[in-house]
């Protein structure tokens, strides 16, 4: 299992949906996507590099061999895959404090959807319903998503310092540079790994420790 | 298209796989797959690091369907309670009926850049021509995979086994990947000039800025750079 990739974790919630109401959670979401200021509340948590909803009706799972059984289920299902970073609590609580009734619009056809406050049921609600990931990759394990926002600007913003300096004289320089800093105050920061950087990491690191003779082979 | 947000695409896959058992290992097909996976955890790093334009994605097999636990608590429950001539039955049937799936699945979701064309196709062929072997590997036990000879075959299948996403969120951003990664390496080499540089005298900051700004050659997306999946730092 595997569900952390350096600052990123891996959430994956599959959960029950009428078939005969599935239609309305697909409006609910196209209307979202049609009116970007609908989804205004998750631009909030910043700590989310990618989310997605997947809605599969009960007669949608692939099919793609004839001599593969067709499913014959009873409900529609919806898949949830987020990429976050920080704690399982810490995101599950955000959603909470931050877009309780957002949330609730996104799940509320769902079976047995708990709501999302109080946040104990919700809490069991999600835990019962999520699966863990076996393989997480993340290109950039160092990095928060609000550092890969960040890294944007900085570059934008050095590469426009360095062309209005080249022919700038030096107290011209000094008076930009100054600048420059304060404006990238709120995005510039050292990344550091993280205790563990990701499931693959952690067992690189243990090998090589292993190898220097810092563990005991016959306990690892 | 719900897949698509900007430059970046949702890929969401389940690829049945087939109910057979490895005979010499006495393991089901899916756990094969599972054991196979567990083990990329444990090499140098993910083989996905070699498919261009992967931001982030996750694999994991999906054994079965659930269904919420939460007992009673429904209307009729409550009548029941109160008025014992509310037919049980009537309770029984608002309770959450039980689901199974015939299948297990290989479920691959990644978020990947597409470009403007939205066009995912390319990204596939893509993958199958930089980790065949390790595709091969885990596809092999899944249905009608058999019939994936090349890129061309791999990403038309992939695409059969592919499901639409309803709402797609980039919380991120959507540049080609090796932008991000050279955005990144910029953003670390400048805080740290920053700090290293405090309080120098002009000509002395002015010179070393511009000999940090040759050191990473901010134009260069290929080097210096941070490579996919660095987890570590000099």
């Amino acid at each position: 299992m595997s569900n952390i990739a350096g600052k990123a974790y891996a959430m994956n919630v599959i959960t029950p949906i009428r078939w005969y109401t599935a239609w309305l959670n697909k409006l609910i979401f196209w209307v979202a996507l049609q009116r970007p200021a609908t989804l205004k509340g998750l631009i909030t948590l910043s700590l989310i590099h990618y989310a997605r909803w997947v809605i599969i009706g009960r007669d949608q799972f692939p099919h793609v061999h004839p001599s593969q059984p067709r499913e014959t289920l009873k409900y529609s299902y919806m898949l949830f895959f987020s990429n976050f970073n920080g704690s399982w609590d810490q995101y599950v609580d955000s959603f909470t404090f931050a877009i309780p009734s957002g949330l609730d619009m996104f799940w509320k056809w769902n079976v047995r959807y708990s709501k999302s406050v109080s946040l104990t049921p919700f809490h069991k609600y999600i835990r019962y319903n999520q699966l863990d990931t076996l393989h997480y990759y993340n290109a950039y394990p160092l990095a928060t998503s609000n550092d890969v926002k960040s890294a944007r600007i900085v570059k934008a913003k050095l590469l426009d310092f360095d062309s209005a300096t080249r022919d700038a004289s030096d107290d011209d320089f000094a008076k930009q540079y100054r600048t420059l800093l304060r404006d990238l105050q709120h995005d510039l920061g050292d990344m550091y790994p993280t205790p563990i950087v990701s499931m693959s990491a952690y067992q690189v690191e243990r090998r090589q420790r292993w190898h220097e003779g810092q563990l005991d082979g016959s306990k690892h | 298209m719900g897949n698509l947000s900007g430059n970046a695409y949702a890929l969401t896959v389940l690829s049945p796989i087939k109910p057979g058992i490895i005979a010499d290992e006495q393991i089901a097909y899916a756990d094969k797959v599972r054991s196979i996976l567990q083990g990329w955890n444990g090499l140098p790093n993910s083989p996905m690091t070699a498919v261009p334009q992967t931001y982030l994605c996750r694999y994991f097999v999906l054994d079965n369907v659930y269904t919420e636990s939460q007992p009673g608590g429904s209307a009729p429950d409550t009548l029941n309670d109160w008025l014992p001539v509310v037919p049980d039955w009537l309770r029984r049937a608002a309770m959450p009926a039980h689901d199974q799936l015939k299948s297990r699945y290989l479920v691959f979701s990644a978020n990947v850049y597409v470009g403007p064309s939205g066009d995912i196709a390319p990204y596939l062929r893509g993958m199958w021509q930089a980790i065949r072997k390790e595709v091969e590997s885990i596809w092999q036990y899944c249905y009608g995979f058999d019939e994936v000879k090349d890129a061309d075959g791999f990403a038309a299948y992939i695409q059969r086994c592919a499901l639409p996403a309803s709402l797609f969120f980039v919380g991120s951003n959507d540049e080609p990947l090796p932008e991000q990664l050279k955005a990144l390496y910029i953003k670390q080499q400048f805080a740290r000039f920053a700090v290293d540089n405090q309080g120098l005298p002009t000509a002395t900051l002015r010179q070393n800025f511009q000999a940090f700004m040759k050191q990473i050659a901010p134009h260069e997306l290929a080097t210096p750079t941070w490579e996919p999946g660095k987890y570590r730092l000099p």
